[in-house]
């Protein structure tokens, strides 16, 4: 026997001040990093400070990266039920830092450029596009 | 302060539709206890390990320690993702060689198939970095471990079939374990057949989503001696290590780690410098069969990328150079979260003490290891045993 439990739906409001170059840049088209300064640290997903104290500075991604992993999610989980098909999450290296994306027919080596786009429920990301 | 372990429990995994969290708890608890020769009263602390984020009780410690009758001893829960149980452990081996308590419990407990699979994916894809990778990539958990195994097999050459000789021998061992999720052998054909979750990985290469408690009771070796214990598990050492919360901040896709500087710092401290040779059992998280190789890998069983051919060579079998997860694993015994670095230590402790039955390793060091990981790599333990 089983008591259904009362429903609770939960929706945050999640602060993106200190990105929000980041986030405004992918409707641009613009795929942004933070570097320090000081020190040269790379950072993506970028940060507001690095972590030695210097400031740092927003930088644009560009250019040709290598695939270094993929995976096509066939069992797709709540909240992206909406893509009836599988989808390929891929991660690829742009000098220093590593960048996810979704990507189409992508194996490990290849070479991919970035571009932005939105999905089908308004949320912008990143793709990329095979070389 | 040397800390032991005197006494060990453990629930039957798999769909539990019959207990809630605190009813399951106390099926570990009371056979940790019994298994002890010890009463609640003698228990100074208990920490209970739950991830519990797919639960209705947010704080499941106050009820777990309620139902098992630690109401005052219950002052903390732990999580560390799929490694609370080890964080368990180790929460109440510190206390203990910190000489704050003399006796200390570990509970790991976890309900997970109170909600639907695509919830639970939904879920588990948030245990790595929510704003940067779930919500606009749709990350899950086999997802995280499937991007490990595409590197590996573009690096290394590791196969499809390698890894569903992984899944063939957690399945082969869990059959023989009346507590495991799955009693069932299968084939590599059944694998191979098996449809995609995530790819590379099939519905065979996953561990399954499961209900499950498990408990371990340690003590000072001050204690153990005033209480007449004499068959006892010692903790040799915990390693422990952390890595980065987002996937695009490590450093390779080939290993995890935070599990080689657990280790580094596990072997170290219990002075192991062979550890195919020196342990007798050793327990690897191994939530996804890729994540077995890795392990083999990181543990230094074999060399980087000789982890396809060493399960292969029949040695992590048992009867083989390495025994690894004689009880299942957590790809066939069933991985409920929290319960599973505490149910390696059970593993381990009835291993060494020549309990297990048709499982039975061959005892010659009697020297167990526990690899327990969180998430994928963002938390890894790795403790040395002896008796």
């Amino acid at each position: 026997m089983f008591i259904e439990s009362r429903e609770l739906l939960m929706k945050h409001k999640i602060p993106v001040a200190k990105t929000e170059k980041y986030w405004k840049g992918l409707e641009e088209g613009k795929v942004y990093k933070t570097v320090c300064k000081n020190c040269g640290e790379e950072y993506y997903p970028p940060r507001a400070e690095c972590l030695c104290g210097g400031e740092v500075e927003w930088a644009e991604i560009d250019g040709e990266g290598v695939v270094e992993a993929f995976t096509t999610v066939h069992r797709i989980p709540a909240g992206f039920e909406w893509h009836e098909n599988p989808y390929t999450i891929t991660i690829a290296r742009f000098g220093n830092v590593r960048v996810m994306g979704w990507a189409e027919n992508v194996k490990v080596g290849d070479k991919v450029r970035l571009k932005t786009g939105k999905d089908e429920t308004g949320v912008w990301k990143v793709y990329f596009e095979v070389v | 302060m040397r800390v032991g372990v005197i006494g060990v429990g453990c629930s039957k995994f798999g769909r539990r539709d019959d207990v809630t969290i605190q009813e399951l708890s106390y099926e570990a608890v009371k056979e940790a206890l019994d298994d002890a020769g010890i009463s609640r009263d003698d228990v100074d602390v208990s920490v209970v390990g739950s991830v519990n984020s797919r639960g209705y009780e947010l704080m499941p410690a106050v009820l777990v320690n309620e139902y098992c009758g630690f109401t005052g001893k219950g002052p903390i829960r732990v999580e560390a993702a799929c490694a609370s149980g080890a964080a368990a452990v180790y929460t109440a081996f510190t206390s203990i060689a910190s000489g704050v308590a003399d006796v200390a419990i570990a509970i790991g407990v976890e309900k997970m198939t109170e909600v639907d699979t695509a919830t639970s994916l939904a879920i588990g894809g948030r245990a790595g970095n929510y704003l940067w990778e779930f919500h606009q990539y749709g990350t899950t958990f086999p997802a995280y471990y499937a991007i490990h195994a595409s590197a590996h097999m573009a690096k290394y050459g590791t196969t499809e079939e390698q890894l569903a000789k992984v899944a063939v021998k957690a399945h082969r061992n869990a059959a023989k374990n009346p507590k495991a999720h799955f009693q069932k052998e299968i084939s590599v054909e059944d694998v191979l057949n098996s449809r995609y979750i995530t790819y590379p990985l099939k519905l065979y290469d996953c561990s399954p989503i499961s209900d499950g408690s498990s408990a371990a009771i340690l003590a000072s070796e001050e204690k153990i001696k005033e209480m007449g214990i004499d068959d006892v598990v010692w903790i040799e050492s915990v390693g422990y290590a952390s890595d980065t919360s987002n996937m695009t901040r490590r450093e390779s896709f080939v290993g995890l780690k935070a599990t080689v500087l657990a280790k580094e710092m596990a072997y170290r401290r219990a002075g192991i410098e062979d550890p195919v040779k020196e342990f007798d059992i050793a327990t690897v998280h191994d939530c996804f069969t890729i994540a077995e190789i890795m392990a083999y890998e990181d543990l230094g069983f074999c060399r980087k990328g000789e982890g396809g051919r060493l399960i292969e060579s029949g040695e992590t079998d048992l009867g083989g150079k390495i025994p690894v997860n004689t009880f299942g694993g957590l790809k066939a015994k069933g991985h409920p979260l929290a319960a599973t670095g505490v149910a390696m230590v059970y593993e381990i402790v009835k291993q060494l003490r020549g309990e297990a039955g048709e499982l039975q390793v061959d005892l010659k060091n009697y020297k167990g290891l526990l690899h327990n990981v969180g998430g994928t790599g963002h938390f890894a333990y790795v403790m040395v045993l002896r008796r």
